[in-house]
C-alpha cells in the first residue's frame, strides 16, 4: 500500500541536533552583540487587585547605571495585548488585576543596577477586593475585574433532548471533576534580545512560538509601520503554549523604541513562574447516560474555566473543552455549557491540549464508571462507542475518514490482556495494589472553528538549489525537519539539500502559531502547496525537453525523469535556467487553511476542525496503600497520527507527552502565591518514568500532507485518565481531583478500607 | 560595590585558564558571561534543573551552586569540550542518532551527567542511568530516547558488546 517514499516516514537526522549537542545553538540568553546590551527588569505589582494612584520612579532613576524607568505613559501605541481578546496591558495603566501585573520597566547598564532600581520603585495603590475562584467571581456582588464583567465568554454545544434520553438509560452517572493549575516549566526561561538595525528597524530575537503574532502586537504597541519591526525566533527551549503570549518581546520593543540601544530581557525561573500563563484549572460537572449494553447516549456538562486576570487563550480552552467533552465517542444528545471566568489569579492561557487533557479526565472517568456499573470491560465499552467513519460528532460534523480510534484501542488489546492475565495476578506485596487503566482521546487539529491558515514560500535558484521560507517556529518538537522532509519528498531531493529560513518576519510569511498540533498538518500542507506549484512548472518545462507527457514525469535525484526510464532525465539546474529565461517564476507561495465552518454561538453546531487525531493509552500502576505512593510501571500509548512523517519524532512526542501526563496525573499543581521556584514545584524526573511503549497508528488523512495529522498535544491527553482509572481499579475507589498526589491517594486508600486493613 | 576578588587558575576543556573573579561570582556566571561559553545553560539558578551541569574533576556538578573561586586548581569540562576535531564524541553522536534532542536546552547538562556516569560505569543499566540523570530535568522528551542514547553510547569505544 505505502508508496516507496524517499524521506517521508524516515527518521532522518534533525536539522538542529548537531548544534544542540555541541552547545552551539544560540538561545535568546546566549546571543552576543558587538556591545553589551542594557538589562531590562520588570517591576510587578505584588498585589492582586488595586487601582494605581501614583507610581514613584524618582529614586530608581537616581541610581547609578539606571537609564530609564518606563510606565504605561511611555507606550506610544495601543497598550493592550491578547491573541483572541485584547485585555492585557503591557504595563498597567490604571489598575492591576493580578500580583504578576507589570507596572514599570527598568533599563539599566547592569543587572545589579536594574535590581536595585526595582527595589527603589514604589507604587501607591487603592486596594480593591479580590476574588480567587470562579464561584466567587460569578457572585452577584463580586468586584469587577474587567469592565464588561467577570464572565469572559461562554460556549454551548447542544444537540437532541438530553433529559428525555437520560430517562431511558440503564446507567446514569453524574460526577464533578477538578483539575489543577499547571506550570509549563519549559526548560528555557523566557528571554529575548533586541537591537536597532542601521536602517532604524527594531530587531528582536525572542524565545517564541509565534513570531508573526509578536510582530503584529509590537507594531500596534509602538504605533510604528510594519517594516520597522523584525522578529526572529531564537532557538527556543520549549514552550508548550506559554510562549504564545508576548512575554519579554513587548518590553524589549518598548525599550528599543525609546533608547535606540541594544537591550536584553531574561526572566529568572521565578519570574517565568510568576508572570507567564498557566494551564486553566477546570471544574467539570458531567452527567452521562448509557443503555444496558453500554452504548453511550446522552451527555450533559457544565465546565468552568478559571482564566485568571486575563483572557490569553482562555476562550480557545473553553471552546475546545466543550467541543471535546464527548471524548472519541458517539452520543445521540449533548448539552454542554462552558464558561470562561476572570479571577485575580495568575492568568491562564494555552497549555498543550487547550482544555482537552482536563475534559478527558472527566469523560474517561465517566466511561469507566459506566463500565463498572454495567459490568463491561473498559476496553470493550470504548470500542463499542468509538467514533467511526460515518459517525456524527457533538457539533454535527460527520467524520468521513481517518478515524483511527478503534485501531488504537485494538492495538492496546494484546498488552491489556496479558497485563490482566499475568501482571495483575502475579504475586506481590500485600500492601501494594496493582491496577490497569485505559484512557482514550480525540483531538481536533488546528484552531476551533476559526480560520487559521499557514503560508510558505519555496524558491529555486538558477543552480537548482531550493530554499524553504517558513514562518513556522520550531520550539523543539522538530517542525523544521518535518517541513523540510515534505518539501524534499515533493521535489525528489534529500532533506540536506534544502536550505531553510524559518521564523524571521523579514523573510518569511505567516505560518500561524506553533500550537494546536497544527504545524505538520497546516504548515505541512502550505509547504506542500508551494512545492507542488514549483514541481508543476519544473515538470511542464521538462515536457519540452523530454517530449513525454507531464503525467509520466517524476522527480529523481535532482532531476526530472521519465517514470519508466530514469535515464531519460533533465537536471533541475537546466530546467531552472530555461524557466527563468522564459520569465516564468521559480518562487512559489503556498497556502493552506483547513476546511471548517464556524460554530453556532447558540448550539455549537458546525465543523470546528479539518481532521482529528485519536489515541488510546493503557497504564499499569502500583499503589502503596499505606503511603499513597504511586508507581507507574508501564504506559502503552497507541496514537493515530495519520502518517508519521518522522517516526522517531512522533515517538519523542509520545514519550514526552506521556511524561507531562504523568505530572498532570500525579504531582503537578501550581499554587498562586506559594509556588515560587522550581523547589516548590514537583515535576517528573527520570526516576518517575515508566517504560513507555509508543505505537504509531497510521489512518491516512486525505487532506493531510502525505496523509499526516498531528501528535504534539494528543501525546499528553490520555495519560492522566489512564493512570487515574488504573488507581481506581487498584483501590476500588475513585479520585475526582487532580493531581492524585500522596494525600489524595492515601485518602482514597483509607476510604476504601485498604489502610485500616493493615491493623487487623 | 567593593567586592573582594580572587585570582584563580584552572583547566577548562584541557586548557589552563587564569583569571581574576569577584569572590561572590558563581561558576555559571564565570563560564557564561566571562568565558563566553554559552553551551552551559541556566534553567533555575538554584540547583533544581541540571541545565548548568559541568564536570569538575570528572564529577557532574551544578555550576549555579558553585562559586567560581571553587574551580581554582581543578579540572573543569563543559559541553564545548566534548567534541574533538574529528567530530562529535560517541555520546554526542548517540544523542543525535537516537533522537534524544528536542528543544536542546537540557542537552548540554544531560551530556555532562551522562559523561560522568559512563566514566564510572561504562555499561550502566536503565536504573543506573535514571539515577545519574535524575537531577537533569527534561520537559520535552520524557527521557526514554535519552536512556537509549546513553545506553548505546556505552561499550562502543572499546568495541564491547552492547546489550
Ligand atoms: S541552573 Fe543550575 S541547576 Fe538549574
Ligand atoms: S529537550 Fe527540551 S528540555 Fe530536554
Amino acid at each position: 500500500m505505502d508508496k516507496a517514499y524517499r524521506t517521508i516516514g524516515k527518521s532522518i537526522l534533525r536539522t538542529d541536533a548537531v548544534d544542540k549537542v555541541k552547545g552551539l545553538a544560540a538561545f535568546s540568553a546566549d546571543i552576543d552583540l558587538s556591545s553589551p546590551p542594557l538589562v531590562l527588569k520588570v517591576f510587578r505589582s505584588g498585589i492582586p487587585h488595586a487601582k494605581i494612584i501614583k507610581i514613584h520612579t524618582e529614586k530608581a532613576l537616581a541610581i547609578e547605571g539606571v537609564l530609564r524607568v518606563f510606565t504605561a505613559k511611555d507606550i506610544p501605541g495601543k497598550n493592550l495585548l491578547g491573541i483572541i481578546n485584547k485585555d492585557q496591558p503591557l504595563l498597567a495603566a490604571d489598575k492591576v488585576r493580578s500580583a504578576a501585573d507589570a507596572v514599570a520597566l527598568v533599563a539599566a547598564e547592569t543587572e545589579e543596577a536594574a535590581l536595585k532600581a526595582l527595589d527603589a520603585i514604589s507604587v501607591e495603590y487603592e486596594k480593591l477586593p479580590a476574588v480567587f475562584s470562579p464561584e466567587d467571581a460569578m457572585a452577584a456582588d463580586a468586584p469587577l475585574i474587567h469592565p464588561k464583567g467577570n464572565q469572559l465568554a461562554a460556549r454551548f454545544v447542544k444537540k437532541g433532548d438530553v433529559e428525555a434520553i437520560f430517562q431511558q438509560c440503564a446507567s446514569v452517572i453524574e460526577r464533578t471533576y477538578r483539575t489543577s493549575m499547571v506550570e509549563h516549566n519549559y526548560l528555557e526561561p523566557d528571554a529575548g534580545i533586541g537591537y536597532l538595525d542601521v536602517d532604524g528597524t527594531l530587531v528582536i530575537y525572542a524565545s517564541t512560538q509565534n513570531p508573526h503574532y509578536d510582530h503584529k502586537e509590537i507594531v500596534t504597541l509602538l504605533g510604528v509601520p510594519d517594516d520597522k519591526v523584525r522578529i526572529i525566533q531564537a532557538t527556543t527551549g520549549g514552550g508548550f503554549g506559554s510562549k504564545l503570549d508576548l512575554n519579554t518581546q513587548g518590553f524589549i520593543g518598548l525599550a528599543l523604541y525609546h533608547l535606540k540601544r541594544a537591550v536584553r530581557c531574561v526572566y529568572t525561573r521565578e519570574e517565568a513562574y510568576l508572570a507567564t500563563a498557566k494551564r486553566h484549572p477546570l471544574t467539570i460537572h458531567m452527567k452521562t447516560g448509557a443503555d444496558a449494553t453500554g452504548r453511550l447516549r446522552a451527555l450533559r456538562a457544565k465546565i468552568i474555566c478559571d482564566t485568571g486576570a486575563y483572557g490569553s487563550y482562555g476562550i480557545a480552552v473553553m471552546s475546545r473543552a466543550a467541543v471535546h467533552a464527548t471524548g472519541p465517542y458517539a452520543f445521540e444528545a449533548i448539552d454542554v455549557e462552558s464558561l470562561c471566568i476572570y479571577t485575580n489569579n495568575p492568568f491562564c492561557g494555552a497549555m498543550r491540549g487547550f482544555g482537552t487533557p482536563q475534559i478527558a479526565f472527566a469523560h474517561e472517568s465517566q466511561i469507566d464508571l459506566h463500565a463498572e456499573d454495567l459490568k463491561i470491560d473498559p476496553l470493550q465499552i470504548r470500542l463499542l462507542n468509538a467514533l467511526r467513519p460515518g459517525s456524527e460528532t457533538a457539533t454535527g460534523q460527520v467524520l468521513t475518514h481517518s478515524v483511527g480510534i478503534s485501531q488504537c484501542i485494538e492495538a492496546i488489546r494484546p498488552y491489556y490482556e496479558s497485563a490482566i492475565s499475568q501482571w495483575a495476578t502475579a504475586e506481590h506485596h500485600p500492601y501494594k495494589k496493582r491496577g490497569i487503566g485505559v484512557g482514550a482521546m480525540w483531538y481536533g487539529i488546528g484552531n476551533t472553528g476559526v480560520q487559521n491558515p499557514s503560508t510558505a514560500r519555496v524558491e529555486m535558484d538558477l543552480s537548482g538549489a531550493v530554499t524553504l521560507y517558513t514562518g513556522c517556529a520550531d520550539i523543539g518538537q522538530g517542525s523544521t525537519t518535518i517541513l523540510t522532509q515534505i518539501l524534499a519528498e515533493t521535489l525528489g531531493l534529500s532533506p540536506e539539500q534544502i536550505n531553510v529560513v524559518a521564523a524571521d518576519t523579514q523573510f518569511t510569511t505567516n505560518a500561524g502559531a506553533t500550537s494546536a498540533s497544527r504545524q505538520t498538518y497546516i504548515s505541512g500542507n502550505a509547504v506542500k502547496d508551494a512545492a507542488d506549484k514549483l514541481s508543476d512548472v519544473l515538470r511542464t518545462e521538462a515536457v519540452n525537453k523530454l517530449r513525454v507527457s507531464k503525467k509520466s514525469l517524476v522527480f529523481a535525484d535532482g532531476c526530472v525523469a521519465v517514470a519508466t526510464n530514469h535515464e531519460k532525465c533533465v537536471d533541475l539546474a537546466s530546467l531552472a535556467k530555461r524557466i527563468h529565461a522564459k520569465g516564468a517564476p521559480l518562487v512559489w507561495q503556498g497556502y493552506f487553511d483547513p476546511e471548517t465552518v464556524p460554530l453556532s454561538p447558540t448550539d455549537g453546531q458546525g465543523i470546528p476542525y479539518g481532521t482529528y487525531a485519536f489515541a488510546c493509552q493503557m497504564a499499569q500502576v502500583v499503589v502503596d496503600v499505606l503511603t499513597g505512593e504511586i508507581t507507574v510501571e508501564r504506559i502503552v500509548a497507541a496514537h493515530d497520527v495519520g502518517k508519521a512523517i518522522h517516526p522517531e519524532n512522533v515517538k519523542g512526542q509520545i514519550c514526552g507527552g506521556t511524561a507531562m501526563g504523568i505530572g498532570f496525573a500525579l504531582m503537578e499543581e501550581f499554587k498562586p502565591g506559594e509556588t515560587k521556584s522550581m523547589k516548590d514545584y514537583v515535576l517528573p524526573t527520570s526516576m518517575d518514568m515508566p517504560e513507555v511503549i509508543p505505537i504509531i497508528i497510521e489512518s491516512h488523512e486525505p487532506s493531510g500532507p502525505f496523509g499526516a495529522k498531528g501528535v504534539g498535544e494528543p501525546a499528553l491527553i490520555p495519560t492522566a485518565p489512564a493512570i487515574l482509572n488504573a488507581i481506581s481499579r487498584a483501590l476500588n475507589q475513585r479520585i475526582y481531583t487532580l493531581p492524585a498526589n500522596l494525600e489524595r491517594v492515601l485518602d482514597a486508600s483509607i476510604q476504601s478500607g485498604h489502610f485500616a486493613g493493615r491493623k487487623k | 560595590m567593593d567586592q573582594h576578588r580572587v585570582t584563580i587558575t584552572f583547566t577548562l576543556n584541557g586548557k589552563s585558564v587564569t583569571m581574576d573573579v569577584p569572590g561572590a561570582m558563581n561558576a555559571l556566571t564565570l563560564i557564561r558571561e566571562r568565558l563566553k561559553l554559552k553551551g552551559t545553560k541556566e534553567g533555575c539558578g538554584i540547583g533544581e534543573c541540571g541545565a548548568c551541569t559541568i564536570l569538575v574533576e570528572g564529577r557532574a556538578v551544578n555550576a549555579c551552586l558553585m562559586l567560581a573561586a571553587q574551580l581554582d586548581g581543578r579540572d573543569v569540562q563543559t559541553v564545548e569540550g566534548l567534541a574533538h576535531e574529528e567530530g562529535l564524541s560517541l555520546l554526542q553522536e548517540s544523542f543525535v542518532k537516537h533522537h534524544a534532542v528536542q528543544c536542546g536546552f537540557c542537552t548540554p547538562g544531560l551530556l555532562m551527567s551522562a559523561k560522568a556516569l559512563l566514566a564510572e560505569n561504562p555499561c550502566p543499566d536503565k536504573a543506573a542511568i535514571a539515577q545519574a540523570i535524575s537531577g537533569n530535568i527534561c520537559r520535552c522528551t520524557g527521557y526514554q530516547q535519552i536512556f537509549d542514547s546513553i545506553r548505546h553510547a556505552t561499550g562502543a569505544p572499546t568495541g564491547e558488546e552492547k546489550t
